[in-house]
């Protein structure tokens, strides 16, 4: 009845018809769904041609997009009906409305299986059917023997043989191990010399899922895949109704070749001979025709024909035949093969090296870019994208800047990307790349990422040679009537910087480049006023001799500014003001930007990321894959084109000079052990350095950022005089650069997050994660380390080395050399405190992978807190005590600036944190803290100590700090302590876009009293 | 594998929906909404290939055939031939014309249970079960033998207990 129709499921869905908007048929719908749920109540009346038609209704109405939440149970019970309609249904609405997980399912198993194994070949194709749609694991090892016996019974009719090969199949995929039986590739094997065509279709789709996980177990089948091919495609022996459009099934001759691509090569010589004999009948052998569905049907087979002489790297000759045959694809007016053409010229810059014979289609794959078809024009730019190279750049980008203009803005952040990546990689000359990104940012500024015009200036800050030239080309966009906020932003930060260079030249006086720049400064956002305040100061320093009309005119608009209420605008006016009224002076703290350290640029880096995350799980990839374990293509290695083109490093090095750091070569570490930053891994290892994971103008930027503010393009006044400080954090970046394992988060903030808890993570890259857990109890401490194995290799050479400061005794258990894949090593580390002292513990470690070498030093978190216990007394206690201890050495106070502004609730909070009670009401001074806690070590034992911080309520960074104990050394350390926790600023709450924290060189106080000649007090005081 | 099959009319109204990996109802229909607005704009005698990965995620292809007032669209990853998918809709659209002579709109909506049979006996579970339109007729067509010898029992069945409960 379900195919001869229902009446009333007639009625209902001329109802819905007939509705005339969507809330009509949702009062409809809901209506049906009351119905069928007070009819689902009362089972016992229902007919089952009833139940039936409720739950055709409800597959329906699930269609038109309602949720169905009742009557699966309706559904699944249908399944056990005895006669063939209910079942019928019961299984169909069952795989549509279900998913493999629901606890139904189970209750259906033994009725499904009593229907496999029944005579009723109806009831099993039902089942075969239901189970192949939604059979979960369950199915998969209660069916699968089954299944088998199905399909390889010879009794059985094809129509249910073909239905078990591909429930098969469903259930390989939810459990591998069912075709783990002994004889199973032979009879694999024995399958493909079926005659039936259906039952043989439905083989190869298994054949395929099973080699495309293990070749090596079915080198049996590839004999008779050739054979088949041979049947099909030469012999044309195929009953008619299989015959399509006058091609043998192209379904089977695809799926046929599909399997092939799966075995890397095809040894036997006759074999081979055999193969190629019709691949190369095909390829000849296929025109266009006027027919789309014979064409369709012809070119399915041809393009897979194709991919395979792609795997199998025919002789040269074949290649050439195929790119040919590309050529004339690419041209022809059918779009589904000129759409193919192209996308099939891109798969072949990936496995071959063919760039020179597609180069010769360029016109014409940029006459593609201009197709009315957008997906067309998609797969053009992709082949451009990929073919382009040195010789060809200047055409492509040219081509690209030239559409974009006409792209849609589906398109146009793809482009403007693409096209800035290109022009950065194959740029013949540095100001050809100007040229390119300006324009792109004039075209297309709203998909220009900051990203795009950060790489601009990074190299036009390193190229001296550039910086003129960059400079007038601001100069005359400028004079556009309505240029695109990002194009002022790139301009005023060239010109500023650079707009002196060329100050000779007409129209570009100071005055001329303040009143342009001045003119865009109305309809700009907060963001780029900021940046425009900078520019002013920049050419306000630049005017030589000084013009005091500009001079008045720049310092009125700073004085407007100072009272913005952008905190960061109203910061930079201020600043600007009183810097310029320095004069002379002024020339030292807005010099030009140094220059930026080298790295990979951000965009090439996104653009190799998604690349990887999208390549596809074809036979064409698993090929690059076998090819890349055998030989070092480089090209493959990194599943990008081959463009001919240098490798990537060394053109980033041809673009970017090396910068010379004459003037700042002082700030780099001398020592090479400085070089080695807490956290920052030096790796033993002769590739190029690869992507830096923060890289980019993010990072560049930080340099010019101070450390108050977010972004920033010039040194501020508090970062100059803290001058060296904030430039030697800038070269952090660069000496963590050169490592090729990159840390996965922030070393120092795991650090500073475990000095306050006892369990977290220390450490992470892609191989490798030790977690630490640990328990103190008074001067001892037991600590864990877990070293956990991320990959499916073993991690060698595993090496802990403890370096210890003096006050602390460590004995870390054996670490194995080995850590096998997948697997996590505990070290018990035992921590006795033998004196009061900061000094942090260090963890050499280190460990191979593949070629990476790799070595961290990592601080542990055994601090001096973790020797503190809480400890809460009344004011008759503290007061005697207090007055106990009358002064130095005991009992040490110190006037503490630039302490970061904490309410004092907050300080209380991070006082708490590192075990410091905070004893609310001691001190009759709302504005005045008083804490206590018991400090142990072996030397002091049980040491009372008394903190007592005044803070003064009109300038919340500075406060008096008194810490009084009845040992010196204890009471000098702890002040310390406090000291550090409360000026360093603490990572949880810095804001994203700020640049790291410096960690302040000065805080170190130059007397403390660890030896210097400790290694592991040493490397904790660089740290 | 076959991730979907979508049949829809020129409005965007889904005709038959089948999907072959578990979405969730919310998502099937903001996919479908989704994929009528790329096929609704995009003119005749273009290619039958559509970006969908925005909409269906990584690894996911999309063509699309246009007849009359449907479209009838195929959703599978690569592991399947573009052209060959592109086929199998002519099949399914082959075997629907042969059932219905000249099928339109109106059949598909309201042969909606045996649509489905139908497109069952051609996609498999995400796999092409059956490519010849002949072998496709002849296994619905003993399905509707079968329907039709159940249901005149039933028939019997019902008119004899409505005569009974009278």
């Amino acid at each position: 009845m379900a195919l001869s129709g229902m009446r009333g499921l007639s009625v209902f869905i001329s109802d819905i018809r007939n509705c005339q908007n969507k809330e009509q048929e949702r009062l409809r719908v809901d209506k049906e769904l009351g119905n069928i749920r007070t009819r689902f109540k009362n089972e016992k009346a229902l007919t089952p041609y009833e139940k039936k038609k409720y739950v055709w209704k409800m597959l329906y109405i699930y269609m038109l997009g309602y949720d169905v939440d009742f009557g699966h149970m309706e559904a699944v019970s249908l399944i056990s009906a005895p006669k063939y309609p209910e079942k019928q249904v019961g299984y169909i609405v069952t795989s549509s409305l279900l998913n493999e997980n629901h606890d139904f399912l189970r209750l259906a198993i033994n009725t499904v299986r009593n229907d496999i194994i029944g005579r009723n070949e109806t009831f099993q194709c039902l089942a075969l059917t239901m189970v192949g749609n939604i059979g979960g694991r369950e199915f998969a090892e209660s069916l699968a023997p089954d299944v088998q016996k199905l399909l390889i019974s010879s009794s059985c009719r094809p129509l249910v043989r073909k239905k078990a090969a591909l429930c098969l199949l469903r259930l390989y995929r939810k459990n591998p191990d069912v075709v783990n039986v002994d004889g199973w590739a032979d009879r694999m094997a024995q399958l493909l010399d079926e005659r039936d065509l259906g039952v043989l279709t439905s083989s190869m789709s298994l054949l395929v899922a099973l080699v495309s996980n293990n070749h090596e177990a079915y080198w049996s089948c590839l004999p008779k895949c050739v054979k088949i091919l041979e049947r099909l495609a030469r012999n044309q022996d195929i009953p008619q109704e299989y015959t399509y459009y006058g091609i043998p099934s192209p379904w089977l001759q695809v799926k046929t070749m599909r399997a092939l691509q799966y075995f890397p090569t095809v040894e036997d010589p006759n074999t081979r001979r055999s193969l190629f004999e019709v691949l190369q009948r095909i390829l000849m052998g296929t025109d266009v025709v006027k027919n789309v569905n014979k064409n369709n049907a012809s070119h399915a087979v041809l393009f897979e024909a194709l991919a395979l002489v792609m795997h199998l790297d025919a002789e040269k000759e074949m290649m050439t035949q195929c790119v040919s045959l590309l050529g004339k694809f690419i041209s022809v007016r059918e779009p589904n093969i000129r759409y193919l053409g192209l996308e099939n010229m891109t798969r072949m810059l990936m496995v071959t090296d063919v760039q020179d014979i597609i180069k010769k289609h360029q016109a014409q794959i940029i006459t593609s870019l201009k197709d009315p078809d957008i997906s067309i024009r998609r797969r053009a730019l992709d082949l451009l994208y990929g073919m382009c190279d040195i010789s060809n750049a200047k055409d492509i980008v040219e081509e690209l800047l030239q559409y974009l203009k006409t792209a849609e803005f589906a398109m146009r952040e793809e482009l403007s990307l693409k096209a800035a990546i290109l022009a950065e990689k194959f740029a013949p000359d540095l100001s050809w790349y100007v040229d390119v990104i300006l324009q792109l940012i004039d075209k297309a500024g709203d998909f220009v990422s900051d990203d795009i015009w950060f790489r601009v200036v990074q190299f036009v800050t390193n190229n001296e040679d550039l910086q003129p030239y960059a400079a007038a080309k601001a100069r005359e966009y400028l004079d556009k009537p309505a240029i695109h906020e990002t194009m002022v932003k790139v301009s005023a930060y060239i010109l500023g910087e650079f707009g002196h260079l060329i100050a000779r030249r007409p129209g570009c006086s100071p005055k001329e480049l303040f009143n342009l720049i001045h003119e865009k400064l109305p309809t700009v956002s907060t963001y780029t006023v900021s940046i425009l305040l900078s520019t002013y100061a920049k050419i306000l320093m630049h005017s030589h001799p000084p013009d005091p009309e500009l001079q008045n005119q720049i310092w009125s608009i700073f004085k407007k500014y100072e009272s913005s209420i952008e905190v960061e605008i109203q910061q930079r006016a201020v600043e600007y003001y009183a810097l310029s009224r320095k004069g002379e002076a002024l020339m030292d703290i807005l010099a030009e930007m140094p220059k930026f350290p080298e790295r990979q640029s951000a965009l090439i880096k996104k653009a190799e990321d998604t690349e990887v995350d999208t390549a596809e799980q074809s036979a064409i990839k698993l090929r690059a894959q076998q090819q890349a374990q055998t030989s070092n293509a480089l090209v493959v290695q990194d599943q990008r084109p081959a463009n001919g083109a240098p490798p990537l490093s060394v053109g980033q090095l041809n673009l970017v000079k090396m910068p010379s750091m004459s003037s700042n070569v002082d700030d780099y570490p001398a020592d090479p052990r400085l070089s080695q930053e807490n956290g920052a891994l030096a790796t033993v290892n002769s590739q190029p350095p690869p992507a830096d994971i923060l890289s980019d103008l993010l990072g560049p930027l930080a340099i010019e950022g101070p450390p108050s503010s977010s972004v920033h393009p010039q040194p501020s006044p508090t970062s100059e005089l803290e001058g060296t400080a904030v430039e030697s954090t800038a070269i952090v970046p660069a000496g963590v650069q050169a490592n090729s394992v990159q840390p996965i988060g922030n070393i120092s903030e795991r650090f500073q997050a475990l000095c306050v808890k006892d369990s977290g993570v220390l450490y992470e890259d892609p191989y490798i994660q030790i977690g630490v857990k640990a328990e103190w109890r008074a001067h001892h401490g037991h600590m864990v380390l877990f070293l956990g194995n991320k990959n499916t290799a073993p991690l060698v050479s595993v090496q802990a080395i403890m370096l210890p400061p003096t006050h602390l005794k460590m004995e870390l258990s054996l670490v194995p050399e080995t850590i096998p894949p997948r697997a996590q090593v505990q070290c018990p580390l035992e921590v006795i405190n033998l004196r009061p002292s900061r000094d942090v513990s260090v963890l050499d470690f280190s460990y191979k992978f593949g070629n990476d070498m790799v070595n961290v030093k990592l601080r542990l978190p055994a601090v001096l807190n973790k020797f503190l216990q809480p400890i809460s007394i009344s004011a008759e206690e503290f007061f005697p005590q207090w007055r106990s201890l009358p002064g130095p050495p005991l009992k040490l106070q110190e006037v503490v600036r630039g302490v970061r502004p904490l309410p004092l609730i907050e300080m209380a909070n991070l006082f708490n944190s590192f075990h410091v009670t905070v004893c609310p009401g001691l001190d009759p001074n709302p504005n005045n803290l008083v804490a206590s806690t018991t400090f142990y070590s072996e030397s002091t034992r049980a040491m009372l100590c008394l903190i007592r911080i005044e803070t003064d309520p009109a300038d919340r960074t500075q406060l008096r700090m008194t810490v009084a104990s009845g040992d010196p050394t204890v009471t000098f350390e702890l002040k310390e302590f406090i000291k550090e926790q409360l000026i360093i600023i603490p990572t949880a709450t810095r804001v994203l876009t700020q640049p790291p924290p410096p960690t302040p060189p000065v805080v170190q106080p130059t007397s403390a009293p660890a030896a210097p000649t400790d290694p592991g007090a040493l490397l904790a005081a660089l740290l | 594998m076959i991730r979907a099959v979508l049949v829809m009319n020129t409005q965007g109204r889904p005709r038959i929906t089948k999907f072959y990996e578990f979405w969730p109802v919310e998502k099937q229909h903001e996919a479908i909404r989704n994929v009528f607005s790329v096929l609704c704009s995009r003119a005749e005698h273009v290619s039958n290939f559509v970006d969908a990965e925005s909409i269906f995620g990584p690894d996911s292809r999309l063509v699309y055939k246009h007849f009359a007032t449907l479209y009838f669209v195929l959703i599978f990853d690569s592991s399947e031939n573009e052209l060959a998918m592109l086929d199998l809709i002519q099949v399914f659209v082959e075997t629907l014309d042969k059932c219905f002579r000249n099928v339109c709109e109106l059949d598909i909506v309201f042969n909606y249970s045996k649509i489905h049979a139908i497109l069952d006996e051609i996609i498999f579970g995400g796999q092409v079960l059956e490519t010849s339109s002949t072998e496709v007729m002849k296994a619905v067509e003993e399905i509707t033998k079968l329907e039709a010898a159940s249901n005149a029992i039933n028939l019997v069945s019902k008119s004899v207990s409505n005569w009974r409960s009278r």
